[in-house]
């Protein structure tokens, strides 16, 4: 086996793990909080690919594209919570299939009005392009910045939930929620603030991940699916099984697409087949 | 024999009569569309069947029905005899609704509804990618009717007949000691755990039977269509056919006809005159979710039985003792 070409593998198995762990975090934590499973996290991931796709057409540079990405998708989750969800709270169904009909609004929306042809993103405008040369080893950097920045945040994500007074609130919020108001916190606010980050997550890693995939209406679906597993086999509300999740399943696509392009759906679904049957709750979830 | 059982007996016959007489009455395009209707209620039947008695909604059912169909279609483009096709469309459905029904099993609630999704995306994928089998995103064309099916009408009277089939088989399965058991699950797993039930066989067994209910669907649609494609198992045909129990009404008996209904309309009907149907419908959707969590089945009710309540001032409109609303299953908690 050609050990360049397994480095290769590797890291592009990195780099779509780690769009996976910007998707699966976000969702995970509001799962964490709210037990919300919130369906439209792959539409906040496409409204955040598209509106970035469009602005760095039109300013030249992708890190505005990438703010405005990430603002749009936080300002249609905070209008998701605060008009729509907040009428079901607390019923674990209706709202989830508010986030599908959610879904299902916002993919059609996407479709109207940027289209049904794929895009991505121009390449440079500010961002890291080219590729890195080692000897006979060719990786572009984008990838590698990809990798980078998301270990900054999820590092940031770690130290935030661990040590911060807000991590404090919001872990106090997942043990119990009773306990966390009656203390003087107001949950409400809390859970409006940690969806809105999760759906920002979620349009950020839509604006970057705009330059590593292609981008038609249906990636919302598509990058979803992907979110699914990677918390399915991580655990439910657990940012660390999200970040071991999110690592697995992008070295097993990786390798899948290069080997078995045929079944690289079917390569992912096994490993979490395998822990439904042998450890329900995921790797790291708490007994529901 | 009361009154209200007269009346029920004698709308459900009329209801038969006018069906049978269709055909007769308009022309083959409504004719084709009422048997997609059909065709999408018996597999909205199969999820609301999952849904109503044992409060787990399925988001990945078109997935199993999209295998049967497929199945059928392989089948029938390699020239097997109808025998062989329906054999392989029936091997399809049990692979993967055991295989929904292992994954599924130990699951509950919306952990129950992201696994079947997940499952769905993957039939959809694997119905994408394997395009050596599935002929990928075109899909496989040109499967043509079984003799005795062919002309339209031919087919419009098999449909009714496997839809009638299908919710009587429903109702006797839900009637019977095993639906009994799944409700029980449904409001307690822990004590019906208690009680020496197995609670993930129970789940095991009702996804597979609902799971059979799906690739009839399936079988059928590719008789309809006379063609399949991976958007047959998709993420919007899976939550499409969702839409259609929660509108129609979770739970209850004609829940599924009422939202196929709706949707088939919205989907073949406004879709000429309205490029946006999706959004309408999602729209709608969540409105339903929000504010009728009963559905159109429920509505309708509530409406009779608010009209019963005018015609006669003797029920009291405050104790309001003939309301006769369905259990609403949606928020049961565990």
């Amino acid at each position: 086996m050609d050990p360049i070409f397994v480095l290769q593998q590797i890291l592009n198995g990195l780099s779509f793990g780690a769009l996976l762990f910007l998707v699966a975090s976000g969702f995970t934590l509001t799962f964490g909080l709210m037990q919300i499973a919130n369906l439209a996290h792959g539409a906040f991931y496409v409204l955040g690919a598209y509106v970035a796709v469009v602005t760095v057409t039109a300013t030249h540079n992708f890190w505005i594209g990438a703010l405005a990405g990430t603002a749009v998708a936080a300002g249609t989750g905070l209008l998701t919570e605060r008009a729509l969800l907040r009428r079901v709270r607390g019923r674990e169904m209706p709202e989830v299939l508010v986030t599908v009909g959610v879904l299902i609004v916002i993919a059609d929306l996407v479709l109207a009005v940027f289209g049904g042809h794929p895009r991505s993103v121009s390449s440079g405008n500010g961002a890291p392009s080219g590729a890195i040369v080692i000897g006979e080893f060719v990786y572009p950097q984008y990838r590698l910045a990809i990798i980078v920045l998301t270990i900054v945040i999820a590092v940031a994500l770690f130290v935030l939930q661990k040590h911060s007074r807000v991590g404090a609130i919001i872990r106090a919020g997942v043990d119990n929620r009773e306990m966390a108001s009656a203390m003087g916190i107001n949950i409400d606010k809390v859970f409006t603030a940690v969806f809105l980050f999760g759906a920002a997550l979620a349009g950020f890693a839509g604006a970057i991940g705009s330059g590593l995939l292609s981008l038609t209406p249906g990636s919302g679906t598509d990058i979803l699916l992907f979110a699914l597993v990677v918390v399915i086999i991580g655990g439910l509300g657990s940012i660390k099984g999200a970040a071991v999740g999110a690592v697995l399943i992008g070295l097993i696509d990786a390798f899948a697409k290069a080997w078995l392009p045929d079944f690289s759906y079917f390569t992912i679904f096994a490993p979490m087949a395998l822990v439904l049957v042998l450890r329900p709750n995921g790797l790291f979830g708490r007994a529901a | 024999m009361n009154r209200a059982t007269v009346v029920k007996l004698a709308s459900v016959s009329a209801a038969v009569a006018i069906l049978i007489a269709l055909p007769y009455l308009i022309s083959s395009y409504y004719v084709s569309l009422i048997s997609i209707v059909f065709i999408s209620a018996i597999l909205a039947s199969s999820i609301n069947m999952l849904a109503g008695d044992a409060n787990l909604v399925s988001l990945g059912h078109a997935g199993i029905a999209a295998a049967a169909g497929y199945g059928l279609a392989w089948a029938a483009r390699q020239g097997f005899d109808l025998g062989g096709q329906l054999a392989v469309a029936g091997i399809m459905t049990v692979i993967t609704s055991v295989v929904y029904g292992l994954i599924s099993m130990r699951t509950r609630g919306i952990f129950f509804l992201m696994v079947t999704l997940a499952a769905g995306m993957v039939c959809y994928g694997i119905a994408f990618r394997w395009s050596s089998v599935t002929g990928g995103d075109n899909g496989l064309t040109g499967i043509s009717r079984p003799p005795g099916l062919a002309e339209y009408w031919q087919f419009y009277f098999f449909v009714l007949a496997i839809f009638v089939i299908v919710t009587i088989a429903l109702v006797i399965t839900s009637r019977s000691p095993f639906g009994l058991a799944m409700r029980g699950i449904r409001d307690s797993e822990t004590r019906m755990r208690s009680l020496g039930y197995n609670v993930a066989n129970y789940k095991f067994v009702a996804v597979f039977l609902s799971g059979v209910v799906a690739g009839i669907a399936g079988v059928l649609a590719v008789w309809q269509f006379e063609f399949i494609s991976p958007s047959a198992g998709g993420f919007d045909r899976s939550a499409m056919v969702m839409v259609m129990v929660i509108i129609g009404g979770i739970g209850t008996l004609f829940g599924p006809l009422l939202g196929a209904t709706l949707v088939v309309s919205i989907e073949q009907v406004l879709s000429t005159y309205v490029d946006r149907w999706p959004m309408i419908l999602g729209a709608l959707f969540i409105a339903v979710v929000i504010f009728a969590p009963q559905g159109l089945d429920g509505g309708i009710r509530q409406l009779a039985a608010w009209f019963r309540r005018r015609r006669s001032p003797k029920d009291s409109p405050i104790t309001g003792t003939s309301r006769d609303v369905p259990k609403q299953s949606t928020s049961t908690h565990q």
